[in-house]
């Protein structure tokens, strides 16, 4: 009972006249210490972890952290392996989207129409990586940056297009009625069928021990803190009052996530399309405003991704920026999203594949560059380019408010929202790693559902430093275990690609127009 | 009702696409009357929003008074109102309680039309697996009940189907009506 009344005491004193003063309060001194702690606590006993993760090599004046070139190699060998599918198949992944391959008269129960299943795929992609991300990459790897963004986004497709196809492929339906899928399950029953079980199962459990610490790293502590920097940002709320940001956050994740009430994960899907194209909307007007000012946009773009002006390390430092932002906001080549996508209806693994490799073009090429053209546009982030100005969230939004004041909320609101819905995707993809690790069982679950919702706390409390990079860490590092798999498991893709498309050609797969 | 008739209606289709992943209800059969009773967790969930709702609001209205920022109090007041209308809408339903009156003679859902309950047919158990892209799937039950004019109407719908079962027979009995388990494999 003390503590709760010191708790509610201490929200009523964030609030408080003396917040506002110059002087800082107790309560100030008492966040400040706390954060100090984390991050000491992360920088101590996870720092070996990042350095491993991030372990980089000199290149020129760079750094050339060897996780970056490990996702670039695979996305390219994709590409490649896969005939180039992210091109050449487009058109036919944005017919099964707009309902050419399924027949008008035969809708199942249950189906999601194809508005629906854009737009969930939207919301799923656009979120602060669009908007944080593509702040942080440009205030280090300046403008050029956005160069190497859509380049990773352009290759990242067949990444997703492997990995969400074996997503379908390979997931299974639970005793509890669940629909469980993703690395975890294409790793450990695509090597077992090829006589590898031990490394399936060691690649899987890997998967699965970084896919908990992702989903409390870069999909809740981060979200949580960059949703509170927003409203520092927009409305002067001082930085240490996190806390109460992190409270209310954390309170609507547990009615989710705990109480799995229906409603409310109906509304965050149908809200955060909206906030989706509101963001992009906004993105719109600014270009738009300043159209005069895009093609210079564009050469500073260009020019700054090879020479790297004002970057430490020059292109490289570029590339290195744009290439670590973009996946981290179209997760293409990390497994997430194969674990979103497997628990869609369909018969078709492939055409889930197909589908999903429309996400990193709509993320990273179309509205991260939305994102770098407003910023270069604004011309608030000069060089040098070593992130000691406005980064992250603030670059964005202080970009966005050049053109209009009103911006600053619109976006605030924005933030909230993606960061909330975020929120809720990871702790999906969380529960998913710790079902697949520690059974399925409502102790077990409801035990990661309260340490998810803690970290919410954490996430918007702490001023970063350590637990930033650990968050970067811990989703880089599903990657390596992912992708391992998929070199492994792609002859599996590319026959299920054959196969449906000898079927398109046959005729026994037919097209409704 | 004729068994043509039943194919027509479909009876195996459950009638709602969501569901709660929890237990909203149980049925009360008293002598004369049989209602559904919210349980305790469900209002709990609902209540997290309106207490979350008039912190907010009580937060926008103590940062107005306090520091005069407007646009903050507008930010947090208008999120406030937001969240606590919806944990107000999300509770009403479980406020209203649906019931079989043998006194009056009708089923009364404070939703549909008024079914008499003379004209209510059988009973049927329906599974369905509630997909989400964004959170976990799983197993839901309905329970539905089947009038004379081939109306369906839905009385149960959450997710723990040894408790739906239980009340189910209970209705049955008390309605003196056949209880059908259409309950099926989906295949995802």
């Amino acid at each position: 009972m003390i503590k709760i009344k010191q708790l509610l005491t201490a929200l009523l004193l964030a609030f408080s006249a003396s917040a506002y003063a110059d002087e800082p309060s107790a309560f100030s001194a008492t966040i400040a210490s706390i954060s100090n702690g984390v991050d000491s606590f992360f920088n101590d006993y996870t720092g070996w972890f990042v350095g491993a993760v991030f372990h980089s090599v000199p290149i020129g004046d760079a750094n050339f952290p060897l996780i970056v070139g490990w996702l670039l190699l695979a996305a390219a060998i994709f590409t490649v392996y896969f005939g180039f599918v992210q091109f050449r198949r487009a058109g036919m992944a944005i017919d099964i989207v707009k309902g050419k391959y399924t027949d008008p008269n035969s809708k199942d129960e249950g189906e999601v129409s194809h508005f629906q299943a854009l737009t969930t795929a939207l919301s799923g992609t656009v979120g602060l990586g669009n908007i944080a991300g593509v702040g942080a990459a440009l205030a280090i790897g300046g403008p050029g940056a956005t160069f190497w963004m859509i380049v990773c986004g352009l290759l990242g497709m067949a990444s997703k297009f492997c990995e969400c196809t074996l997503g379908v492929k390979y997931r299974t339906v639970l005793p509890s009625g669940a629909i469980s899928g993703g690395p975890m399950y294409y790793l450990s029953q695509g090597f077992a069928e090829r006589g590898l079980g031990g490394v399936g199962k060691f690649l899987a459990v890997g998967f699965a021990l970084m896919c908990i610490l992702g989903s409390f790293g870069g999909g809740n502590m981060f979200q949580a803190n960059q949703a509170h920097a927003m409203l520092t940002y927009a409305f002067d709320v001082p930085s240490e009052y996190g806390v109460i940001t992190g409270v209310v956050m954390a309170a609507l994740v547990f009615s989710v996530i705990v109480g799995g009430m229906p409603s409310i994960a109906s509304v965050t899907e149908k809200i955060v399309p909206w906030m989706a194209v509101l963001y992009v909307g906004m993105a719109l007007i600014v270009i738009g405003a300043n159209i005069g000012q895009v093609g210079a946009a564009f050469s500073a773009i260009i020019d700054g991704a090879f020479t790297g002006a004002g970057v430490v390390g020059g292109f490289i430092g570029a590339l290195i920026q744009g290439l670590k932002r973009a996946t981290f906001s179209n997760e293409a080549g990390v497994g997430s999203a194969a674990i979103a996508h497997s628990a869609v209806k369909t018969k078709e693994p492939i055409t889930e594949g197909l589908v999903s490799l429309l996400e990193p073009f709509i993320d990273t090429v179309v509205i991260c560059t939305m994102t770098a053209l407003v910023i270069t546009i604004a011309g608030l982030n000069a060089g040098p380019f070593d992130g000691s100005g406005l980064t992250g969230v603030t670059l964005t939004a202080a970009s966005f408010t050049e053109t209009a004041e009103i911006f600053k909320y619109l976006l605030a609101l924005a933030v909230i929202l993606f960061a909330f819905s975020t929120m809720i995707s990871w702790s999906y993809y969380g529960l998913k790693a710790w079902t697949y690790l520690f059974g399925e069982g409502s102790k077990t679950e409801l035990a990661f559902k309260i340490l998810f919702c803690f970290f919410v706390v954490v996430g918007a409390t702490i001023q970063f430093g350590a637990v930033i990079d650990f968050s970067d860490a811990a989703i880089f590092a599903m990657s390596i275990f992912n992708i391992a798999g998929l070199y492994f498991l792609m002859p599996v893709v590319k026959k299920e690609l054959n196969s449906f498309i000898a079927r398109v050609y046959s005729g026994e797969i037919k097209r409704f127009d | 009702m004729n068994e043509s008739v039943e194919c027509e209606i479909k009876l195996e289709r459950s009638l709602i696409q969501d569901g709660p992943k929890f237990l909203s209800h149980k049925l009360i059969v008293t002598d004369r009357v049989a209602y559904l009773k919210p349980t305790i967790s469900s209002m709990l969930f609902c209540f997290v929003y309106i207490v979350v709702g008039m912190f907010l609001i009580s937060l926008a209205s103590y940062v107005l008074l306090q520091s005069q920022k407007l646009d903050l109090a507008i930010f947090i007041g208008g999120f406030g109102i937001a969240i606590g209308t919806f944990g107000v809408s999300l509770i009403q339903p479980f406020l209203q309680r649906a019931s079989f009156d043998k006194h009056s003679g009708v089923f009364n859902n404070k939703r549909d039309r008024d079914v008499k309950i003379k004209h209510i047919v059988s009973l049927q158990i329906n599974n369905k697996v509630v997909i989400r892209k964004q959170a976990l799937s799983y197993r839901c039950f309905e329970l539905n009940m089947l009038t004379k004019n081939g109306r369906r109407i839905n009385i149960l719908n959450h997710n723990n189907a040894v408790q739906l079962e239980l009340d189910a027979r209970k209705l049955a009995k008390f309605l003196t009506v056949p209880l059908l388990d259409l309950r099926r494999e989906i295949v995802l």
